[in-house]
């Protein structure tokens, strides 16, 4: 590839750092690292990678904080890496601005998975043409058309269950917190009652799922929010 | 003594006097008519009296003037100190000595009862303050006892009292602020040494050698609960300093092994896939690597497990309770333990609209899974797994989960739920031997509670949570 993908990862750990280098070299990334949040900022500023691997643990300052920083002049995605019981730290961190996040310890392919769809969706955002239609499995969601189809045939859903899928639609790859969906689907008043949200994600479940006990398009992310897996 | 007392000891004896005047006018107007014995009969009376009701002193004065009254008024030639009948000479001598007798006598009798109704009220005080110092279960506590019962007891205007704790001093006080020094210093002194002291101010009155003997007393009562509460607070220290050095080594043996074996697979697996000695097939391969990812999950389980475990135990399991759909956290944990369970049957009867629960996402789904873990170890392939839930009542929804295991011992159905707890500990199931003790932790931090049935095929696992 003559313009390999820059990735920049942040990590104060050596052997995360030794072997995303590693293994990210190997899928013909580039690759830069950086051991702290100030080092990983001026590294950011200067190369301009395209994708950034951000630990949330860091020895000079918080993951969130470094997000946050990030955000203020640049829209490169974001996927941060927590331990598990961290999902205060990966709520805030979605909030500041990152796109996607793993636990560790982590699979390469579910990293390499997370690292795609964050491309899709930034060009999908720099790309200007933003899709309005977008599908996954049977369904497809009209988001100029205000329609959901399932095989061409229409699915009837009420305003705020459309609006709900069509924030998620949008978004589709990504997760999204419950902060997040509520104050954008809703009011940013209401950020806080959780229990609408659940109630709307079960009906569009029983209307879009094969199966709404295992779905697969409408994902619960724990203790985060949702996510809207879309097709390629 | 107290002023009050004081008061009503020097008003008693104008009382004792008046008494004895009433008497002198009563009789007065029968002195032709009665009797010399009936007069000194009937003087008597006050002298009683007054002795009876306030003590030696009045009765002695009493005692006096009526001999006096008797001598000048009754006694011919009339308003004289004079005796003209030596008879008269003898009732006068008997009357004088038998109210004296009389006065003495009953004066004493009330004073014993006086200082028996004091000796009374000093043990009830005492017993007050033994009742609350037996209460007392630290040191502030018992320093708040000995300030205000002392106060109580020996109405001081202040006391303070300190106490040497290792480093510092707790001082403690009740009453009134004075710039002055202390009027009593009492010393705490306990079988192991002086533990501190009490200073007492009163500012009316000196204080009584028999008020010194109680504040002394009130010390050294106080000085042995505070040693008490020292010694149990030793022993608690020791006990949990053993019990969990019981833990640690427990710990250790338990999870040294299960840490070992897939570190072991682990090695073999990598050594054997780099040494250059054997060409491996890709099959071969892929199985090497298949061990390799599976116990390195099964060690990243057993690390969760230990820090879950170390959070439960240092009260630092906060969980981050959301509105979640029960249905939705069971659906999750099935969707990722399906592998696991293709040996069993599964029926779930988990609705979608029961009530929204308030929990933490992450650790009720560690609470199924631990709960269907420990079932798929212990029960036999092709047995079923049942889980359901519905409404107990207006404030919370009953989880059961039955499988068809081997029974618990009665005895043991509470013990299931302790770290490391083995039914049969000979044999060699892997775990760490934490999986019910962290289900436990979690749902009694989400303020539930957890037990487990025997059933006649089977266990039950039901647990409670609010909603």
């Amino acid at each position: 590839m003559s313009n390999p993908i820059h990735i920049l990862v942040i990590d104060d750990e050596p052997q995360i750092l030794r072997a995303l280098k590693t293994i990210l070299t190997a899928k013909q990334f580039r690759v830069s690292t950086a051991a702290c949040g100030e080092e990983g900022l001026a590294l950011a500023a200067a190369e301009q990678p395209d994708l950034i691997i951000l630990d949330m643990s860091l020895p000079d300052m918080d993951g969130v904080q470094v997000c946050k920083e990030l955000r203020t002049w640049t829209e490169t995605p974001i996927i941060i890496l927590s331990v598990r019981d961290g999902e205060k730290d990966k709520v805030a961190a979605l909030d500041a601005g990152a796109d996607d996040y793993l636990t560790k310890p982590f699979g390469i392919e579910e990293l390499l998975a997370r690292v795609r769809v964050a491309f899709r969706h930034k060009n999908q955002a720099s790309g200007g043409g933003r899709r309005t239609r977008i599908r996954t499995g049977k369904i497809e969601v009209d988001l100029t058309g205000f329609t959901v189809r399932r095989e061409n045939v229409e699915i009837s859903l009420t305003a705020t269950e459309f609006k709900l899928l069509a924030y998620l639609a949008s978004h589709a790859g990504r997760v999204l917190t419950h902060q997040m969906i509520l104050s954008n689907v809703w009011d940013p008043a209401e950020a806080d009652k959780i229990e609408y949200l659940r109630v709307y994600i079960r009906q569009l479940r029983k209307k879009l799922e094969d199966d709404p006990e295992n779905p697969e398009i409408l994902l619960t992310e724990p203790g985060i929010g949702y996510r809207f897996m879309a097709d390629d | 003594m107290q002023p009050s007392q004081i008061a009503r000891q020097v008003a008693a004896y104008p009382l004792a006097l008046l008494l004895t005047l009433i008497t002198s006018a009563f009789l007065y107007p029968f002195r032709e008519t009665i009797s010399l014995a009936v007069v000194a009969l009937v003087y008597l009376v006050p002298v009683t009296l007054g002795a009876v009701w306030w003590g030696l002193g009045p009765g002695a004065i009493s005692a006096a003037l009526a001999f006096l009254s008797f001598n000048y008024l009754f006694i011919q030639p009339y308003y004289t100190f004079q005796v003209h009948n030596p008879g008269d000479w003898v009732v006068l001598a008997a009357f004088l000595a038998v109210a004296f007798v009389i006065s003495e006598l009953m004066g004493r009798t009330r004073a014993n009862l006086s200082m028996a109704q004091a000796r009374e009220v000093e043990a009830m005080r005492l017993f007050e303050l033994g009742t609350t110092l037996a209460r007392s279960r630290d040191e502030q506590s018992v320093a708040e006892a000995l300030a205000e019962k002392t106060i109580a007891a020996l109405l001081a205007d202040r006391v303070e009292v300190s106490i040497e704790t290792g480093a510092n001093t707790l001082t403690l006080t009740r009453g009134m602020k004075f710039t002055r020094k202390p009027d009593v210093v009492t010393p705490l002194q306990a079988a192991r040494g002086l533990i501190g002291e009490m200073r007492l101010w009163r500012i009316r009155l000196p204080i009584q050698p028999a008020e010194e003997r109680i504040l002394q007393t009130f010390a050294s009562q106080g000085a042995l609960a505070l040693e008490r509460i020292r010694l149990s607070n030793a022993d608690r220290k020791a006990r949990v300093l053993e019990e969990s050095d019981q833990l640690k080594s427990s710990l250790l043996s338990s999870v040294s092994h299960e840490l070992r074996t897939p570190l072991s697979a682990i090695k073999a697996s990598v050594g054997s896939l780099r040494s250059g000695e054997i060409e491996w097939n890709s099959d071969a391969r892929a199985d090497l690597l298949a061990t390799i990812e599976e116990e390195i999950d099964h060690l990243n389980v057993l690390v969760g497990n230990l820090l879950d475990m170390s959070r439960i135990e240092a009260g630092a399991l906060r969980p981050q309770k959301k509105p979640n759909m029960l249905a939705e956290i069971v659906g999750a944990v099935l969707a990722r333990m399906r592998s696991q369970m293709q040996n069993h049957h599964l029926e779930v009867d988990v609705r979608d609209d029961l009530p929204l629960v308030n929990v933490d996402f992450v650790q009720m789904e560690q609470v199924f899974t631990n709960l269907l873990t420990n079932s798929l170890k212990y029960s036999p392939p092709g047995s079923t797994i049942r889980i359901n839930a519905h409404q107990r009542d207006e404030n919370s929804l009953l989880v059961r989960l039955t499988n068809q295991s081997i029974p618990v011992p009665e005895s043991d159905l509470e013990r299931i739920f302790d770290k490391f707890y083995r039914i049969n500990p000979s044999e060699r199931v892997t775990g760490s031997g934490l999986g019910l003790s962290i289900t436990k932790g979690i749902i009694e931090a989400h303020g539930g509670k957890i037990w487990a049935e025997n059933l006649p095929d089977g266990l039950a696992f039901n647990f409670i949570i609010p909603l």
